[in-house]
């Protein structure tokens, strides 16, 4: 923080609870405190290959020219920025100052101690105007046991993009693009529309009605669990509401309807979808021979790519829109799957107040909308996490769809949807393996179910998780709003 | 006397002691670490002797039998692939036609590519959509899955087999071509004037003569390829399904994406025991009647 920005009520704030730092030597007051000592610092920031990453890179020197603070990014696969940050986090080197971590690390990398609680941070710098984040983001990336750990990013819910010219030429309406106008809009009319435009003839193309993404494990979990979730699956008997019970519901009646149903949708895709990863979904999309299909949101901008991120325009630029996720029922409850990355601080970092400003930095509104601007190989990024963001008039110029994406965002939640309990991706690598045995017809929705029930019954109870003897908590999105609330001095 | 006697052990100690810290102590740790509860997902540190646990589990929870299935399969087939193909063209560079030399220097290229470049090359190559190999498949009337090769459970594995034996063929042809070098030609002369036919050439004076260097070349590209994981992980991720899952990338599954200390371990000396019966019984038949 620098020292023109540190408001009144900061300062009331700070002092009084300067002996308390003064004690505790590593607090964030002290860390405050010594912020214009540490402007020439030099913070190295560990993230991921996705395309939030090309945007904050773009936009990164304005944070030294502010600041006076040197960055230092380096971007890795998933994996291997994993590898490395366990590496790290078990040698206790201070590998990086700031890292981005997968919604699904929290828990692990929080109950292990390997990295800060920002709540302090966050409680005593009113610039980070912690307000103004959506809560379901908040709740789905960076909350865990009543903490905030990390800060979002970039936040993805699922959202589908259809072909306009295609619909036109079917005689279909256009689909809802707000929940409003939704009205009973279901997968079962979502299914219809498909059957309707399957082997459809488009300009000489023949079209798939829409892709899977099938590559087992985490690809097909990934879209598998929109569908899922959307049909009212959970994973455990009670999580993420308190007393926490393990027990897998995985072949619940909901859960396997779903699994048939997603079949159906294979059976509109190429037959190659099996092994497609997130990319191969959405430039197969952008290629031009798939009707509509539902995907992250970021895909939203992607898909007018020709392929991942090349800067050629798509042939379906300007013939796709996009729509809200139907409903399982007519007017029945909504899940949406809410994923992303967010930035968090090692508790070996040396630099923590300058990996603080940059986190406040590249997570606040400005950063963000800087990110949303940047045109280099096309807009590339519009995966916001605050309600500012959504409401600024020039990012909505560029990303026509952001209202929509908001509408997916409010019913988003990550913790029913894919739920990031210790040992999550464990259990999500048996699950994808059974969904992608489905596809290729070794097994039924059923077996498969089954299987994937007795092996998370095994896995968890060898990982002691049944019973479950650790405490509890009641991780609700109201938990996150109250928390959100008080840290944000309201 | 005694020290004359003693002086080579003691020269020799000190290799001694640090192959065997090197070989014994990383297996030693896996072997702790196998008999406790120690997953990174949960804990960052070992929490309980947990017995046979970790053990039980690799069977329960990770699919150990289909992918030792694939990977005895990928790695039996592959060899014998693989050797065969070389030996051909061992034996058509012998015959020294014109070009052979061009062709030797062109053939060693494949085996100079990282296996996850030869990965992303075939995996192109083979795209259902627009792959050239694909492409030229269906122009000739080979049957062409609609998934693709990589995305059909029957092909997934055979078409990693295919792309390693493109890869790893040449080594086995340049190294059996420089054995079938070494054998003697006046061997050769003397059994053709006693009338023996060039495929009796062939398989009693070649093919025995090139045992030793045969032998050593199946064990080694054997356990290689049953270890194999770039290809795989490129290619396929071990899908669809299981279809072409294999023992390493179980083992990276379970070590560096489920971070589990413990189960990766008990796999790990599965995966050994497994490979050392194998190799010692290939051994055994190999070189019962000789010394080695």
């Amino acid at each position: 923080m620098s020292k023109k920005n540190l408001s009144r009520r900061d300062f009331l704030r700070m002092s009084g609870a300067a002996g308390a730092a003064v004690a505790g030597g590593l607090s964030p007051l002290a860390n405050l405190s010594r912020v214009a000592a540490q402007s020439d610092a030099t913070i190295n920031v560990l993230t991921v290959g996705d395309p939030w990453d090309l945007a904050l890179q773009s936009v990164v020197d304005q944070f030294t020219e502010m600041t006076g603070i040197g960055v230092n990014i380096e971007s890795l696969g998933y994996t291997a920025l994993q590898a490395r940050l366990i590496n790290a986090f078990l040698t206790q080197s201070a590998d990086a100052d700031v890292i981005a971590v997968d919604q699904m690390w929290i828990s692990q990398y929080a109950d292990n101690g390997w990295i800060r609680s920002l709540d302090d941070f966050i409680g005593m710098d009113s610039d980070a105007n912690f307000d103004d984040f959506l809560p379901e983001c908040l709740y789905s990336l960076s909350t865990w046991r009543n903490h905030v750990w990390t800060l979002p990013i970039a936040s993805y819910a699922q959202g589908i993009m259809y072909r306009t010219d295609l619909f036109e030429a079917a005689g279909l309406d256009p689909l809802p693009s707000s929940v409003a106008d939704a009205g009973d809009w279901t997968w079962e009319d979502y299914f219809g529309i498909l059957d309707q435009i399957n082997g459809m003839d488009l300009d000489g193309t023949s079209m798939y009605g829409t892709t899977v993404i099938g590559a087992q494990p985490v690809p097909v979990v990934h879209m598998f669990t929109g569908l899922s979730a959307s049909y009212g699956t959970r994973w455990f008997t009670q999580f993420p509401e308190a007393p926490w019970d393990f027990t897998p519901t995985i072949n619940s009646e909901a859960n396997v309807a779903a699994l048939h149903d997603w079949n159906r949708l294979y059976g509109w895709s190429p037959p190659e979808s099996i092994n497609y990863l997130w990319f191969d979904a959405g430039t197969r999309y952008s290629q031009g021979d798939i009707g509509m299909f539902y995907h992250w949101t970021p895909y939203f901008y992607l898909v007018n790519n020709e392929g991942y991120l090349t800067g050629t325009p798509s042939p379906v630029v300007d013939k796709t829109a996009t729509a809200v996720l139907p409903t399982r029922t007519a007017g029945g409850d909504q899940v949406v799957s809410l994923g992303g990355w967010s930035l968090g601080m090692p508790s070996t970092s040396a630099n923590q107040d300058a990996a603080w400003q940059f986190i406040k930095w590249a997570t606040g509104s400005e950063a963000q909308k800087a990110m949303g601007e940047v045109n280099v190989k096309g807009y590339q990024f519009a995966d916001f996490s605050r309600k500012s963001n959504y409401d600024d008039a020039g990012l909505n110029e560029i990303y026509p769809f952001l209202g929509t994406q908001l509408e997916m965002m409010n019913l988003g939640d990550g913790k029913v949807a894919r739920p990031p309990a210790p040992i999550y991706t464990s259990l999500e690598g048996v699950y994808g393996l059974q969904i992608n045995q489905t596809m290729s017809g070794a097994v039924t929705p059923e077996q498969a179910l089954e299987t994937t029930q007795i092996l998370f019954q095994n896995i968890l109870s060898g990982n002691q998780m049944i019973p479950y003897g650790v405490d509890s908590f009641d991780d609700t999105l109201e938990n996150t709003k109250a928390l959100q609330a008080s840290l944000s001095g309201m | 006397m005694k020290f004359r006697i003693r002086l080579p052990y003691l020269l020799l100690a000190p290799s001694i002691i640090v192959l065997l810290a090197l070989i014994l102590y990383p297996l030693g740790f896996a072997l702790r670490n196998s008999f406790w509860f120690w997953n990174l997902q949960t804990s960052p540190m070992p929490l309980y002797h947990s017995g046979l646990d970790n053990y039980r589990m690799v069977f329960q929870v990770t699919p150990f039998t289909e992918a030792l299935k694939n990977t005895v399969l990928l790695a039996g087939i592959g060899v014998f692939a693989q050797f065969w193909f070389g030996m051909g063209i061992a034996l058509l560079l012998y015959t020294h036609l014109r070009g052979m030399g061009l062709f030797r220097a062109l053939l060693i290229m494949p085996t100079t590519l990282a296996p996850v470049v030869a990965g992303f090359l075939f995996r192109y190559l083979l795209e259902p959509k627009g792959g050239v190999l694909t492409w030229l498949l269906q122009g000739i009337g080979f049957p062409v899955p609609p998934q693709g090769f990589l995305g059909n459970a029957n092909t997934a594995l055979f078409t990693i087999g295919v792309v390693d034996t493109w890869q790893w063929t040449p080594f086995f042809a340049i190294v059996l071509y420089a054995g079938l070098l070494s054998i003697s030609e006046e061997v050769l002369e003397a059994a053709l004037v006693d009338g023996a036919t060039r495929w009796r050439l062939f398989w009693s004076i070649s093919l025995p003569l090139l045992r030793p260097i045969a032998a050593f070349l199946v064990m080694i590209r054997f356990m290689q390829l049953f270890n194999s994981f770039d290809l795989v992980y490129v290619l396929t991720s071990g899908g669809p399904g299981t279809a072409s899952r294999t023992l390493s990338f179980n083992l990276y599954r379970e070590g560096l994406v489920n971070y589990n200390i413990g189960l990766t371990a008990a796999m790990t000396w599965l995966v050994a025991i497994i490979v050392s019966i194998i190799i010692n019984l290939y051994l055994f038949f190999i070189y019962r009647k000789r010394e080695w």
